[in-house]
């Protein structure tokens, strides 16, 4: 074999550089990794390849990078997702980016492509190429093309009215077979409304018109719509890329495509985002630069009073429009962290002393400003909060720390930030890196458990010793099976929960809720609370019947609740409940994966004997007759009405 | 070699993953190896982008007609950069 003469460094800078830079430099990215994997380093290709996948590149470049792509591990190919895509419009294109897009980050998935036209067909049909797929995940790649039924114009408001209902009814039964039959979850199209209204600026106000119908069909949508359906919003699409590049219609005409060529890449990152979220894949901590990021100006050099922000000047509120961005974000549970370049004291000024900043130092879970580098104070972020790095999003308005962090901790996403400000929001905003397929209380206070567990913390260090401070919170639990009210905050944490997780099996709504019902089944889910707030719900178990066996499912644990004595609580309960089905012994499985390395002695340590090993997955054994003792907590469990046992 | 042929070869190149592609005015659709209906779409798709043209719609599938070649797309190609200069 002959060896080409690789440039790493060209690699490097490609990956380092804003999106600018990197178009002149595409060409000779793309030809040093053919030589890469013509020398024989596939797998290194690939991954430069995956890192190099970006809403930034257009259809071409992306498509080029297939090729590269398209190396898998055998192991990661097992557990691929299986996702099908049932267009109203032509898929090809779609699909080929969406693979590519999922590829870029790391989600294996097998794709399945139904003919254009065909969705009801392929879902209604037993036996259909998408029966015998057993698709995991279903995107409903429709237009407003596929709506069966319209108005006429003279119709009478009730008349539009029945007939939304009809074809809402519709909908919702292809829903419900695709979840019945597959225990699939649905990513399903809203309907693409054009803007040029045929009763021009009369035609929202006519419920028969063509965009009110369209409009009403998405409402119900959203209202209706079961928790196993996400909604993808092409509405926000049309917005962003404008309705003259979506409506594009030629290459609709000439090759049934959904939508505009330059609409083709946003459209498959966006459907890609909702798959990760699915996956767990989302990202949750958004951390921030501060000098000319959060504010103009250098702090340390033109003091608190001298930074520019807010009302005043147009440049300094957008300062302001930053902060309520993420502000927001922090609202709706995602983690807000600081990493500047700063003495600590200067840094913290403006939030302690300026009544205009939006922030306040509370809104920040970890606070770093010091003079290391920005990819050592992210990995320390990381470690503080006990979160995977490939889950933070990383702001800055200079270039330079950009390109480091982009060189050195290539997990973190770090948007390119324009030299102007008012920017910065769509900046962050449009890479979508924060979708979630469900909202519950539990997101909205997440950011603040963080908070609290830094509270803890500090007890802690005053506490004498651990017994004495787990005392001193006056713990509560909460503990439930499976029911009607938890099922989604249940699943989420199934799906998420990647480093308490003994055997990180991944399952959808239905799945959890079949298991619920199943009288085989032991489900458990814990929530805690103590004297510095409220955690929710943050362990759950699943353990099935097997004879006079109980063989653990799934165990996983949210890791701000860590080392306060749940783990032994949860066990005592599952022992109590195993008794209670006439079992004498209780098995459990470790099995390895990259993250979840802190429960390898989990079972050990609460008593498991070892029982063999399967590969790398590790099998345990406990007796649960009489000589079982119950861990003692500090841990006092309520009955779910509130009231202690 | 004429500077809009070696653009149009560059944008060749890269739809149809070969470096070795060298275009001439006399090739047609079926003198390139995998040119297909999806390739043909993503090579009008990557040559609108590149040269920031429109075709109309009866110009999108025009190169795959009979009696078309590169020298007759090239010409189109010039019509619309000069239309739009």
């Amino acid at each position: 074999m002959t060896s080409e003469a690789v440039e790493t460094e060209l690699l490097l800078s490609y990956q380092q550089s804003d999106a600018g830079s990197r178009a002149g430099l595409f060409p000779a990215f793309l030809s040093n990794l053919k030589s890469l994997s013509r020398g024989g380093e596939v797998e290194e290709a690939a991954a430069w390849a995956r890192r190099a996948v970006s809403l930034d590149l257009d259809y071409s470049s992306l498509v080029s990078l297939k090729k590269l792509l398209a190396v898998g591990h055998s192991a990661q190919r097992k557990k691929a997702v299986r996702l099908a895509v049932l267009g109203g419009p032509t898929t090809i294109q779609l699909v080929e980016l969406l693979r590519i897009f999922l590829e870029g980050a790391g989600v294996a998935a097998d794709i399945y492509e139904a003919e254009y036209g065909l969705f009801r067909q392929e879902v209604l049909t037993p036996g259909s190429g998408l029966d015998r797929f057993q698709p995991q995940i279903v995107f409903v790649a429709t237009s407003s093309r596929d709506v069966a039924r319209f108005p006429d114009a003279a119709m009478s408001d009730g008349g539009v009215e029945q007939l939304a209902q009809d074809e809402l009814a519709d909908w919702l039964r292809l829903w419900e077979v695709v979840h019945s039959r597959w225990g699939a979850s649905v990513i399903q199209n809203s309907f693409d409304i054009s803007p040029w209204r045929v009763m021009g600026h009369f035609s929202l106000r006519h419920k028969a018109s063509r965009e009110s119908f369209l409009e009403q069909m998405n409402h119900r949508f959203a209202a209706n719509a079961p928790p196993y359906v996400a909604f993808h919003d092409i509405g926000s699409l049309t917005l962003e890329y404008g309705a003259r590049e979506w409506f594009d219609p030629r290459f609709y005409l000439e090759a049934k495509m959904p939508c505009g060529p330059q609409c083709l890449v946003p459209y498959a990152h966006s459907v890609a985002s909702i798959v990760m979220a699915i996956s767990g894949k989302s990202r949750k901590v958004l951390v921030l630069d501060l000098d000319n990021t959060l504010w103009g100006g250098v702090v340390g050099d033109v003091g608190v009073e001298g930074i520019q922000l807010g009302q005043g000047s147009g440049e300094g509120e957008a300062f302001l429009q930053f902060q309520q961005y993420a502000k927001s974000l922090r609202e709706r549970g995602i983690l807000l962290a600081v990493c500047s370049k700063n003495e600590d004291h200067f840094a913290r000024q403006p939030f302690e002393q300026r009544p205009d900043m939006v922030l306040k130092l509370s809104d920040f879970s970890c606070f770093l400003a010091n003079w290391r580098n920005k990819a050592d104070n992210l990995r320390e972020i990381a470690e503080r909060l006990e979160l995977g790095i490939d889950s933070f999003v990383f702001a800055d308005d200079n270039p330079a720390e950009r390109a480091l962090v982009r060189r050195l901790v290539p997990e973190v996403a770090v948007p390119d930030m324009p030299p102007d400000p008012a920017g910065y929001v769509q900046a962050v905003a449009r890479h979508r890196f924060f979708e979630t397929v469900s909202w519950t209380k539990e997101d909205a206070s997440r950011a603040q458990y963080y908070e609290l567990n830094a509270r803890r913390k500090e007890i802690a260090a005053e506490a004498t010793d651990l017994d004495s401070f787990l005392a001193s919170l006056d713990m509560k639990a909460r503990v439930e099976p499976v029911n009607r009210l938890n099922i989604e905050r249940v699943t989420q944490l199934v799906n998420k929960s990647n480093q308490f997780n003994l055997t990180t099996r991944r399952r959808t709504v239905a799945e959890v809720d079949a298991i619920g019902s199943n009288p085989d089944w032991i489900t458990l889910t814990i929530s805690l609370n103590d004297k510095l707030g409220d955690n929710g719900l943050i362990s759950i178990l699943f353990s099935r019947k097997e004879g006079n066996t109980h063989v653990i499912d799934t165990w996983v644990m949210s890791c701000r609740v860590l080392q306060r004595g749940v783990e032994q609580l949860a066990l005592n309960e599952l022992v109590a409940r195993c008794r209670a089905h006439g079992c004498s012994e209780l098995k459990g499985v470790y099995i390895p994966t990259e993250r979840n390395g802190m429960v390898r002695e989990l079972l050990s340590s609460l008593g498991f004997a070892a029982a063999g090993n399967d590969g790398d997955t590790t099998l345990w054994t406990l007796s649960v007759r009489d000589q079982y003792s119950p861990w003692s907590t500090h841990i006092q469990v309520e009955k779910p009405d509130g009231q202690p046992s | 070699m004429d500077n809009l042929l070696s653009r149009l070869e560059e944008v060749f190149r890269l739809v149809f993953d070969d470096d070795a592609l060298v275009l001439r005015d006399d090739m047609s659709a079926k003198d390139v190896e995998d040119w297909d209906s999806l390739q043909h779409i993503n090579l009008v798709i990557a040559v609108e982008k590149r040269f920031s043209i429109r075709f109309a719609t009866a110009e999108i599938s025009r190169l795959k007609e009979p009696g078309q070649n590169i020298g007759s797309f090239r010409r189109l190609l010039e019509e619309k950069l000069t239309a739009k200069a």
